[in-house]
């Protein structure tokens, strides 16, 4: 075994030239697998983050119902029992109360319907980015109940800015009566994201929950775990806990399940690539090993002569094939850290555009792993031991005397 | 004496054998029926001009290419029967070969050139390196153990091959054309040096060749014309 491994690895740098660029051709394949994935993996957690971080949190509690109906009377059963959980459960980092009801906003200029979201903007700061969102005037300083914080874009089409007032109305849970209040712009934030900028506007928690006529009850809680990956790890009994008595818990992946698809869907394109990439690369691979096979016909009919069996000239063949993987799996590692490492550095401005629905707020970076680094290789290793196969089989079964025969 | 004994008596008994290729579609006859027997410690040559069938018959009472009819008994085991593993053992362990172009592997050093075969039987190391010293030392190469054969002279390679045959210990060597591709002073060397060895060791040898220093030095010449043995001369 030994014996033919020392002789395939020599055999292959017989021909330097013909070794060098097909082992590149692999190399850049598998270097190519090794970005695309970094980039997939650098893409999905910018996505995630600009998803979650931004209001929407990696889970969210509601009562059952409300994320189908969005009706204002549906609100978290047992509030207080949940949040005293909450503040023990060990996987959650923080968590915010809301409300959330549509409603109009009324200018002097313009009227706009809105999701208005009460919030507490002690808690909230620590879910959502509004906060930092924030470019004109503050995020909820002082104590006065009728600060409303509103998009830019929303501040567009109502003709305002900072300071001016608007009319909020809503319709109260249970009566459906209508619910009027007065409140002054104290803050104008700029998410980049459509949806944000222009259709919703934030208030206070205790003065939303009075316009809206539900006491102290709340629509939702925005959840941050102390690790982003329990988000999507659904055997985990935290679901299951707050999912009873009247509630639901659901991860960022049940309420953007688009999103969800998308990464699916990505993980497909990585596949095809994958399958692309091999295919383009085997047939290179094939004919370096025939041609060598064929180069070398004499001296494999030598062995054969000299009482080599038919499976040892099939193994040095494979381990050829193995050898040459071993020189390109080198090249492509090499190759794939460095262009990675490059684009860790100078990014992907994507910024601004849209994938399922969520829009990039940050500089994509794609995220090296150590399973690039062994998955793929090891990958590309199997894959050329298998392509090996049909070139040994051809060597094991050729007639000894037409090799002999043919370099004569 | 019984066919069963005399088959186990010689080296090599052929009966009958034929050997056709095709070429285009077309029956060709390379060998027409060649009966021969081959004694132990021969130094024989098979003649004849190119296309007489001479290799042709080299490979078949080999095992390294099939019979189209006939029989070849080697050490008095039907070799024309066996088939796969059991048939390159059979050649490993039984038979040596000296190829026209050397033929050794480049990338290997003369001294794995060499052991190769007795790796291939399983001898251990020690055992090899042993015996690999001893068959070099025979052959005057001794000191290019270490080296890659595509740094030695033509005769220098072909007397590594001549070593890689002899090494295993085989009954038989085959040697097709082996001075071939030497100047005439090499191949005289290299043919008494084998001559020396047969005389020593008592392996059967037989040539193919129309070399005439080849010729002069076998003791037994068989004359192949047409696939057809036309003439059997031993010398006294």
């Amino acid at each position: 075994m030994w014996f033919y491994i020392k002789l395939a690895w020599r055999n292959i740098f017989r021909n330097k030239r013909r070794t060098l660029i097909a082992g590149i051709a692999i190399a850049i394949g598998l270097a190519s697998l090794i970005l695309s994935d970094a980039f997939m993996i650098g893409m999905e957690n910018n996505i995630v983050k600009s998803a979650t971080a931004s209001f929407l949190g990696e889970a969210q509690i509601h009562g059952d119902g409300f994320r189908e109906t969005q009706e204002v009377e549906i609100t978290v059963r047992n509030f207080d029992e949940v949040i005293t959980k909450l503040n023990q459960e060990e996987i959650v980092d923080k968590f915010t109360p809301r409300t959330l009801s549509f409603g109009m906003v009324t200018s002097p200029a313009d009227v706009s319907s809105v999701l208005l979201v009460g919030v507490a903007p002690e808690t909230e700061i620590h879910l959502s980015q509004i906060d930092e969102a924030v470019n004109r005037g503050s995020y909820f300083t002082g104590d006065d109940n009728h600060d409303i914080i509103i998009g830019s874009k929303l501040a567009e089409i109502l003709e305002v800015s900072l300071g001016d007032r608007l009319v909020v109305t809503v319709a109260q849970a249970e009566t459906g009566d209508l619910s009027q209040e007065l409140f002054r712009i104290s803050g104008i934030y700029h998410f980049n994201m459509k949806e944000m900028d222009s259709g919703m506007a934030f208030i206070r928690l205790e003065k939303a929950q009075q316009m809206l006529g539900i006491g102290s009850r709340v629509h939702e809680i925005a959840i941050k775990f102390k690790d982003k990956t329990y988000a999507v790890q659904e055997e985990l009994p935290f679901w299951e806990t707050y999912s009873q008595g009247g509630n639901e818990a659901v991860s960022w992946t049940k309420l953007l399940p688009q999103l969800k698809a998308f990464f699916d869907m990505t993980g497909i394109s990585l596949f095809v690539m994958c399958l692309i990439l091999a295919s383009v690369v085997v047939f290179g691979i094939i004919n370096t090993l025939f041609m060598s096979l064929y180069e070398r016909m004499f001296e494999f009919g030598v062995l054969r002569a000299v009482g080599t069996r038919a499976a040892g000239v099939r193994k040095l063949v494979i381990f050829e094939a193995g050898a040459l993987g071993i020189v390109s799996i080198i090249l492509g590692v090499i190759l794939g850290f460095v262009s990675t490492l490059l684009f860790t550095k100078t990014g992907i401005d994507y910024r601004g555009i849209e994938f399922a629905g969520t829009t990039i707020k940050d500089m994509l970076y794609p995220e090296m792993n150590v399973l690039q680094f062994i998955i793929y290789p090891i990958g590309v290793f199997i894959f050329m031991l298998i392509v090996g196969l049909y070139p040994a089989f051809v060597a094991g079964r050729m007639s000894i005397a037409d090799a002999l025969r043919k370099s004569l | 004496m019984s066919n069963k004994m005399k088959n186990e008596a010689n080296i090599i008994v052929t009966k009958n054998i034929k050997k056709n290729y095709r070429d285009n579609g077309i029956e060709v006859p390379a060998v027409r029926g060649i009966d021969l027997t081959i004694k132990p410690g021969e130094f024989a040559a098979i003649v004849g001009p190119s296309g007489s069938g001479k290799t042709t018959f080299l490979n078949v009472i080999s095992g390294l290419d099939s019979a189209t009819e006939g029989k070849v008994w080697l050490k008095g085991k039907l070799l024309t029967d066996m088939k796969g593993k059991e048939l390159s053992d059979f050649r490993r362990d039984h038979i040596g070969f000296i190829f026209q172009s050397y033929n050794l592997i480049p990338v290997l050093t003369v001294e794995e050139n060499v052991e190769y075969i007795m790796l291939l039987q399983g001898v251990d190391k020690a055992e090899r390196h042993r015996r690999v010293l001893e068959i070099l030392k025979e052959v005057g190469l001794e000191e290019y153990a270490d080296r890659l054969p595509p740094k030695l002279s033509g005769g220098q390679q072909q007397r590594v091959a001549i070593a890689r045959a002899m090494v295993s210990r085989p009954s038989l060597i085959l040697a097709d054309e082996p001075t071939a591709n030497l100047d005439s002073k090499t191949g005289a060397g290299l043919l008494d040096m084998m001559k020396e060895l047969n005389k020593k060791t008592g392996m059967t040898f037989i040539f193919s060749t129309h070399d005439e220093m080849v010729m002069k030095r076998a003791r037994r010449v068989i004359t192949l014309k047409d696939g057809r043995i036309a003439g059997d001369e031993t010398k006294k």
